[in-house]
């Protein structure tokens, strides 16, 4: 019982950081019909910025915020700046763009701030624990799991009721057709990326805090899982988001929990297997479109 | 013509090394009903998508005395012209309503909008929570035409409104397109059903390989024996 409360834990701390991170894919893709590899680049961006207010000083959540807010700001002028020139170009070019903007970064990150890993100092009462029964669960993780929730809850609200929530799924189903409704183009861009970078950001701040750290490179997994996530779910879906994140999380944790100690070494290789199971029942991703048109 | 509305002058498209539309002139005039007519790949569609400016184009546009050459497709909505894509094209993933509401400029008087398509549509009123998706072909038509209405436009675009619908929706369709009619506002229609809509139609254009091939009035092209040989295989 104790290891199922705590396999939960885990996989809904874990589950809803690579939902978060998915969204903010999913969200650029149906506008865009771009993977952006840069957006670990954006979390990586939020460790620092975080990292900074608390070493200027600043309150914890006062230092979150403006990290979260700052990695937003930067994907819309990422887009302004790398995406925007070669928006009509094909896919590939996109593709390659958002690699160059991530390698970029990274070596500004490296060369400008340390190619070294630093700590983030969290708060005390973060890295105590509480009990659920006989299990003992970290503060980091029900603040993680908190947020993440809460996030998720927000933006389902913002999806079903808001204006630019409608514009961004009917722009998953048929970008040009959103044209057609009078709504200006780069403008729906320039807000997917700034929702992309906020969800970024939030997924940011919660894996850095979770890991006590960030570094140059520290980007490169979460967008990778973040685009397996994209891929089980249906790429372009923001449910799909959402349900791939968990069922990544829910694979890796239990190869984690429960694989022997001498076949761990293939954890990797065997929750991409599983992936690779589930996507020849589901060619498209659980809940992608049949025929997918965007690259 | 003072009344002219819509104007259309050398309107060329290409795909690549294809000539979709090789400079059309259309003329449309306020609340005339013109039928755009041609078989498959006769460049009635690209003509439409370049008018709201979908696609590039050579040659100029011109809107209620204003020149949109090159205009992005919102201004082009903004400025009264409407259309309803080929396929319907709704938001499946979307509620009737949030379609609608989509098509609506952001700071429209929703509530009075909608009070009068509802009026012209009751059969929305029951779906307005329903996906699109999930919809008929038929309703998903209105649907698409209800979408188009919401920006309140002078010019309505419909590409192909018949299409993959049963004859007695076609007609309930082209009942609405009657009542719209009455309201003033301008419609071109592609179509290939051409004698249904060379009833409806106050004038028509009639293309082949991207060219105007024939004009006139509706009436008169009814009666044409180019038309019945072009377009009816001789019938």
């Amino acid at each position: 019982m104790d290891a199922l409360i705590s396999y939960l834990v885990n996989v809904i701390s874990l589950g809803g950081t690579y939902a978060l991170l998915a969204l903010g894919l999913a969200v650029v893709f149906s506008v865009l019909g771009l993977i952006n590899f840069a957006h670990g680049e954006l979390m990586t961006l939020t460790g620092y910025v975080l990292l900074a207010g608390i070493l200027t000083g600043q309150q914890f959540w006062v230092a979150v915020l403006i990290a979260v807010l700052a990695c937003g700001l930067a994907a819309v002028l990422m887009e302004f700046a790398a995406f925007r020139p070669v928006r009509n170009a094909s896919g590939a070019t996109l593709l390659m763009t958002s690699f160059a903007v991530s390698m970029l970064l990274q070596v500004l990150f490296q060369n400008g701030i340390s190619a070294r890993g630093q700590a983030i100092p969290v708060p005390p009462w973060l890295t105590t624990s509480i009990s659920i029964g006989n299990s003992q669960i970290s503060k980091v993780q029900v603040m993680s799991i908190t947020i993440g929730i809460l996030a998720l809850i927000a933006l389902k609200i913002f999806f079903d009721r808001s204006y630019w929530g409608w514009a961004i799924r009917a722009a998953a189903d048929d970008f040009e057709v959103v044209g057609l409704m009078g709504i200006k183009a780069s403008r729906l861009i320039s807000f997917a990326f700034l929702l992309s970078g906020l969800l970024a950001g939030i997924a940011g701040v919660l894996w850095v805090v979770q890991r006590g750290s960030v570094d140059p490179l520290m980007g490169f997994k979460p967008v990778l899982a973040a685009f397996i996530v994209a891929v089980i779910g249906g790429l372009g879906s923001l449910t799909g988001a959402v349900a791939g994140g968990f069922i990544l999380s829910a694979i890796e944790i239990a190869l984690q929990t429960w694989l022997p100690a001498g076949v761990m070494p293939y954890r990797d290789a065997i929750t991409y297997t599983v992936v690779v199971i589930i996507l020849s029942f589901f060619p498209n991703g659980i809940f992608g479109k049949r025929d997918q048109e965007k690259v | 013509m003072s009344d002219t509305l819509l104007t259309t002058t050398g309107l060329a498209v290409s795909y690549g090394a294809v000539k979709a539309v090789r400079g059309s002139d259309l003329e449309v005039k306020e609340g005339e009903v013109v039928a755009l007519l041609g078989p498959n790949g006769a460049g009635k569609s690209s003509t439409l998508r370049a008018i709201v400016g979908l696609i590039k184009y050579q040659g100029s546009v011109t809107f209620a005395g204003e020149d949109l050459t090159g205009a992005p497709t919102e201004r082009i909505v903004s400025m009264g012209i409407s259309m309803v894509p080929e396929g319907r094209r709704l938001f499946p993933q979307l509620t009737v309503r949030e379609n609608l509401l989509l098509g609506a400029p952001r700071k429209a008087k929703i509530d009075a909008l909608f009070d009068e398509l509802l009026e012209k549509l009751p059969i929305l009123r029951e779906r307005l929570n329903q996906q699109a998706g999930t919809l008929s072909g038929g309703e998903q038509q209105q649907v698409a035409l209800a979408r188009a209405l919401m920006s309140k436009p002078r010019l309505l675009l419909i590409d192909e409104p018949s299409l993959g619908l049963a004859p007695t929706i076609v007609d309930a369709v082209y009942q609405i397109l009657a009542d719209l009619r009455k309201t003033g506002l301008a419609m071109v229609i592609v179509e290939q059903e051409v004698m249904r809509v060379l009833k409806f139609a106050d004038r028509a254009y009639a293309m082949t390989t991207g060219q105007i091939a024939l004009q006139g009035r509706a009436e008169d092209l009814l009666a044409s024996n180019e038309i019945k040989k072009v377009y009816l295989g001789g019938a």
